[in-house]
């Protein structure tokens, strides 16, 4: 069972990596290259825990292979702030007091700014959509939904 | 200079929804969590045999494959340890050694260069077993037919208020005997008697357990754990390996969520012992999430039979209530769940004549840990709706039944214990106002129907009487200042409050505190554990005090150096100042450095380090046969929630639409951190009465995973929530404050269950009230066809 | 998943192969032992628990135009066994001509596993739970199967032989789906009941799919096919065929339902027991079939 070598761009870094096959993205993250910020909640592609952006859209990196990734462009949550600055959908949740014990938060993120890549204006139904992939034992939900609104009408007031 | 009011009731930032002060760590992924933490490639991974059967003789274990498979180190087995592992009963071994009790039960560990390697071993440990009969419900468990599950009970370490009874499998019996209920039926107007079964359920946190222990040549163990109780797995391991706690150190980092689950010892000890066959090297053990469902500890499955009357004005007289406790495998941390919901068996009532025999049960099922409202939850589901029909037989609105009965100011309770001040009858009333009580709003659609639904509770902090909290304030030449709590950050805001506390009884600015983390048992000061919602009241207590002996040794030492009188000075806003003199000095320097004296005669103070401890000191004993006592539990957190629902009649579907909760937290140290509890608690306990139950088929759970274990997901939460803040000060609270983690979803399944009866007439019974359930209830029930 | 199920997946050797011949040739030299790899995310799932032993994954995402979506007025819609969820979704052509495939996939799991899952995948898993199986039944759907003799057409109505089980053979790959072209004023709608309001498996799904048809007594040509009820996604001819003959209101729609009932024999299982499946199939079904014909009956209205 040979190795394969894979080169792809992680947090706009290049990196290149041996994975054995059945290495998934989530354990080359976490295990090879120390982005400890994405986490394991379940390796079922459940709980959302594992949510990264791939070639821009959020996979479970627990379902994708190592070896799959190889020539892609990957996001995790430590890619989301930019020189220190906060993502609006980090700011918006901070404030709105969606973040507990923190294990969903990174997952929950990714998806949220997945969202508004993809729909600047989300209605409340869009959002619970986007987010129900990320399961939350702690918060609830409400305030990471009203936080991700809020991060839309940020993101608004910042493209004008 | 205006003088600060000695007594000032709230100085900032007490009363202030300040952001979280670990927030940007975890939102940048920056934030580390026990398996996230670095140990480098000599790392080992260990993973657990684990008993297939529920109940059986081990008649012997080959562990030969395992050990010669290549990249094996240490193979481990309960033939290499005898020491038992309890918080309040010692029942429970590290690794079986002569029987295994549940599927699940760990039977030998496997510590290799790769969990893969691990796994494998595993998989080659060949286990002969001799199948005993089984024990599947807790009912039957007590009777002399059943097995006894642990025939040297009688022989385990025992708290001295915890009484098993050997000889059987009942690991703890409390009684209440208050009055006299026998003659008070006859006088009972309307009486009401059920029998409800609350399965059992799992915590579910995002992160499950994981564990690294490492012990050095020298024999001192190191061991980092997801963990809501470091000091409490110290001790626990210590005792049963037969070394000194200062032999043992823990550390843990942030916890991805707990409810419990990571109180007590869970998989540590087993961790630590598989360690010591491979000195010097550090061992991970984490579980999958399948594991987790069933191999870490359960929320115990409840048997109930309520019995309660009233007289015709609606004054509750009298209660009958039996709790058969399913407490699993072993029942050493769950005994203490049998005797809370005994001492709280009557519900926030004050009911004058009570009987209530409350046993934990030993069973072939999982392990029966404490879980976030720790038997509030499965008690109040049941409790509550019979007050509610006990309220419909005697023609009473539930809202006015509850006023009339639910306890205030001096009632005396279940146990005799005086009510202290509290205010549950304001959040009864409250929220009975926000659901919009007695309003029918029409349904949204022909196939729908509405209704709502209310629910009392209470829960007292369910602890030893002498669990203590302490802490350290400790200040940096630059003025800020570091609290050290042994108080776990898992998710609760408690590193915030501890924070707002300190800044509030020191006089700093808020920003200027940090709380040191992670928690280190060879550093940070003692704290029972992270459990009970005593982390606010009692931890606070500890921080409060530490910060005032800090701000005490600041204010003798500025007042020698200035020749002035304590009682002149203040800190405000980190400066000390003399409110004769109107001079002022930062904190800066002087709390490292201390003060010079003039013309170079030397110096006055030095390094300032403030310390506090608090314990309570007045929980007395309780009659083992009445259990009566003056002093049951040291307070109770009182409140109440409302639903409104929609039932859909072709589905049995249960939308909740809305949401409302009110408890009395005595002070919100941090409202917003509050609310947020109020608002979590909700729809986890949401989650457990639409959707939860572990499955069990002779002692195998059936859905270990989220795909067939349901939890409430974004698409479930109504979007209409509102939380009340009450405050009526607890009078040994810091600032008043009392705890709210858990009491946030105690009575949410009731709620929910009262409204579905508001909506279609029916009782669907025992939870969840899964849209199957509420459709065959309903079918049962001629409704639909 | 199971009380066994291992923390990581086992080891295999991930294959990729360069042609859709190659990969054929591979999977037919180990029978067994290799499986075609579109999104993973029913594979992986399976391989963790044990319940499947795969030695090697064949990636067959990018041959042979796997990763097209293409759309002909008169041939009809191929979708390409590599195209995720998320972009059927987002296709104009399949929202503007197959609507019900949209919304199907729509009531899958969530955003982020729809990124990986594949229709393809969905009907090779071949579960009788698989939400996207119903719209592609109902339409009529056929696919294209390259095996070591090269191409061959299969339909779907005759695909399924159990749960997991298909008429495939070692070395077959399936390299797209053909759904034909649809008639005009065509309508129809999945209703899948979970036990969350959204994201789960489904308790029973319910797909229901009107054409016009003037050669019909009623005037429709309508289909059902249900979820979760039976051994293999099910169509339901007794229910084509009795609204085909008559006249087409909510009398006979809901004696439709009784029928869609009357077909199917679920089991009791940890999701849903037979009774309540029993029920629901009978109660979904007639909401479905009355979406249905209120679709039908709006585009009608505005032809």
């Amino acid at each position: 069972m040979a190795n394969h070598r894979i080169i792809l761009t992680i947090n706009g870094e290049t990196e290149q990596v041996e994975v054995p096959s059945q290495m998934t993205l989530l354990q080359m993250l976490r295990e090879k290259l120390a982005f400890t910020g994405t986490k394991n909640g379940c390796m079922a592609g459940e709980c959302g825990a594992c949510t990264v952006l791939m070639d821009g859209e959020p996979v479970n990196s627990c379902m994708v292979l190592a070896v799959e990734c190889h020539g892609s462009t990957i996001i995790t949550v430590e890619g989301l702030a930019k020189d220190g600055v906060l993502h609006p959908v980090q700011q918006t949740i901070i404030e709105h007091g969606g973040v507990q014990c923190g294990f969903c938060t990174p997952g929950m993120l990714i998806s949220a700014r997945a969202l508004l890549d993809r729909n600047a204006d989300p209605s409340e139904e869009d959002i619970r959509e986007a987010l129900v992939g990320n399961l939350c034992r702690c918060t609830g939900y409400i305030r990471i939904i009203d936080s991700v609104r809020d991060a839309a009408e940020r993101q608004q007031v910042l493209s004008l | 200079m205006q003088r600060r009011a000695k007594e000032q009731k709230t100085p900032q930032p007490i009363g202030d929804s300040v952001t979280r002060v670990e927030a940007r760590e975890k939102v940048v992924g920056s934030a580390l969590f026990t398996d996230d933490l670095q140990f480098g490639a000599g790392l080992l991974y260990a993973r657990i045999k684990r008993s297939s059967v529920p109940h059986a003789l081990i008649k012997s274990v080959d562990t030969s494959k395992a050990r010669a498979l290549p990249g094996v180190k240490a193979v481990v087995t309960g033939a290499d340890f005898t020491g038992y592992i309890g918080l309040y009963l010692t029942d429970r071994p590290i690794f079986c050694r002569d029987r295994v009790r549940y599927i699940g039960d760990p039977v030998a560990g496997v510590a290799a260069v790769s969990e893969a390697i691990a796994e494998e071993a595993v998989g080659l440990i060949e286990v002969e077993y001799e199948p005993l009969p089984v024990v599947f419900d807790p009912e039957f468990g007590v009777t002399p037919e059943a097995v006894v599950l642990h025939p040297d009970l009688g022989k385990y370490d025992v708290a001295n208020f915890i009484f098993p009874k050997p000889g059987t499998n009942i690991a703890n019996h409390f009684r209440i005997r208050k009055g006299d209920v026998q003659s008070a039926w006859a006088e009972c107007a309307a009486v009401v008697e059920r029998k409800y079964r609350i399965p059992h359920i799992q915590h579910v946190p995002l992160e499950s357990h994981v564990s690294i222990a490492r012990v050095d040549n020298d024999g001192k163990i190191k061991l980092w754990s997801s963990s809501q109780s470091p000091f409490a797995q110290r001790n626990l391991i210590a005792k049963s390996l037969g070394v000194s706690q200062s032999d043992v150190q823990v550390i843990a980092p942030y916890v991805g969520g707990g409810f419990g689950g990571k109180a007590g010892v869970t998989i540590e000890a087993m961790v630590v012992a598989i360690a010591m066959k491979v000195k010097g090297r550090c061992v991970k053990l984490r579980l999958t999430r399948e594991e987790e469902f069933y191999a870490a500890s359960v929320r115990q499955g409840l048997v109930a039979y309520f019995k309660m009357g009233c007289d015709k004005n609606g004054k509750l007289l009298a209660m009958d209530n039996k709790y058969f406790w399913d407490g699993g495998a072993y029942c050493e941390y769950g005994v203490n769940i049998t005797r809370a919901s005994g001492y709280s068996s009557s519900g926030p009532y004050e009911v004058p004549n009570v009987n209530a025999d409350s046993y934990c049960v030993y069973t072939n099922h999982p392990v029966g840990g404490p879980m976030r409202g720790f038997g509030m939850p499965e008690m109040h589901s049941g409790l509550e709706q019979c007050i509610d029909e006990l309220a419909h037989a005697i023609g009473l609105d539930p809202v006015e039944f509850r006023k009339i009965n639910c306890v205030k100011t001096d009632s005396i309770l279940v146990t005799g214990m005086k009510m202290h001040p509290t205010g549950l009858t304001e959040s009864l009333v409250k929220t009975a106002e926000a659901i919009g009580w007695g309003k029918k709003e029409p349904a949204s659609a022909p196939n729908k129907r509405r209704g709502k639904g209310i629910a009392l509770m209470w829960k007292a902090p369910a602890m030893p009487p002498n669990a203590g909290s302490s802490a350290n304030v400790s200040l940096n030449e630059d003025g800020t200042v570091n609290v050290s709590v042994g108080g776990q950050e898992i998710g609760q805001g408690s590193f915030t409050i501890a924070a707002q506390m300190a800044a509030a009884a020191l006089g700093v600015p808020f920003d200027w505190v940090r709380v040191n983390s992670p928690l280190n048992t060879d550093t940070s000061p003692y704290e029972w554990q992270t459990v009970a919602s005593r982390l606010t009241w009692s931890m606070g207590n500890a921080v409060t005090a530490a910060a005032r002996d800090a701000r005490q040794q600041i204010l003798a030492m500025v007042a020698k150096a200035w020749d002035e009188k304590i009682e002149d000075l203040d800190i405000i806003d980190g400066k000390v100042i003399s409110y004769k003199s109107e001079e002022s000095i930062s904190l800066k320097d002087i709390v490292i450095y201390g003060i010079p004296l003039p013309n170079n005669q030397g110096w006055v103070g030095g390094p300032v380090l403030g310390r506090g401890s608090f314990m309570p000191t007045y929980v007395t004993g309780l009659d083992p046969k009445t259990g009566q006592g003056p002093r049951a539990v040291v307070h109770y957190t009182t409140g109440a929630q409302a639903v409104e629902v929609e039932v859909d009649m072709d589905t049995g579907k249960v939308e909740v639409l809305k949401g409302v909760a009110a408890f009395d937290v005595g002070k919100a140290i941090n409202p917003e951190m509050v609310n947020a509890q109020m608002e979590g608690g909700f729809v986890q306990g949401l989650s457990t009465a639409l959707f939860e139950s572990l499955r069990f088929k002779d002692g195998l759970v059936l859905n270990p995973s989220f795909v067939d274990y349901r939890i409430a997901t974004s698409s479930d939460v109504p979007r209409d929530f509102q939380s009340i803040i009450v405050e009526v000060a607890q009078d040994d609270g810091p600032w008043g404050a009392r705890g709210i983690g858990e009491h946030a979803m105690v009575p949410t399944i009731p709620a929910i269950a009262n409204a579905i009866y508001d909506a279609i007439g029916i009782r669907v019974g025992s939870p969840p009230y899964t849209s199957e359930s509420v459709y065959l209830a309903m079918l049962d029930a001629g409704l639909v066809e | 998943m199971s009380i066994d199920a291992h923390p990581e997946l086992p080891e295999f050797d991930y294959i990729r192969p360069g042609t859709v011949m190659e990969a054929s040739r591979f999977l037919a030299e180990h029978p067994g032992e290799a499986r075609p790899l579109l999104g993973g995310t029913d594979i992986f799932v399976r391989l963790r628990d044990g319940f499947y032993h795969e030695k090697y994954l064949v990636d067959v995402k990018k041959l042979d135009n796997t990763g097209v979506i293409s759309f002909d007025p008169l041939q009809g819609l191929t979708l390409g066994a590599g195209v995720s969820m998320n972009r059927v979704i987002a296709s104009p052509e399949v929202r503007s001509n197959y609507p019900l495939l949209a919304e199907a996939c729509r009531t899958v799991a969530s955003y982020q596993l729809r990124t990986r899952a594949t229709v393809v995948g969905n009907i090779c898993n071949a579960s009788p739970a698989g939400d996207t199986i119903g719209a592609c039944l109902v339409m009529g759907s056929g696919l294209n199967v390259h095996g070591v003799s090269g191409y061959r057409r299969v339909e779907l109505a005759s695909f399924f032989l159990g749960p997991g089980k298909t008429v495939l053979q070692p070395g077959d790959i399936v390299t797209s789906i053909h759904i034909p072209v649809q008639p005009k004023g065509a309508a129809g709608t999945y209703i899948k009941l979970g036990r969350n309001t959204w994201s789960d498996l489904s308790i029973v799904g319910v797909t229901a799919y009107g054409v016009p048809d003037p050669a019909l007594a009623s005037g429709y040509r309508v289909r059902m096919a249900l979820a979760s009820v039976a051994p293999v996604p099910l169509l339901v001819p007794s229910v084509e065929e009795f609204l085909a003959a008559n006249p087409i209101t909510p009398d006979s729609l809901r004696q439709a339902a009784r029928l869609a009932q009357a077909a199917c024999h679920p089991i009791d299982d940890v999701r849903g027991s037979a009774r309540y499946r029993k029920a629901m199939v009978r109660n979904l079904a007639e909401k479905a079939l009355l979406t249905t014909w209120q679709r039908l009956q709006a585009l009608a209205g505005s032809a």
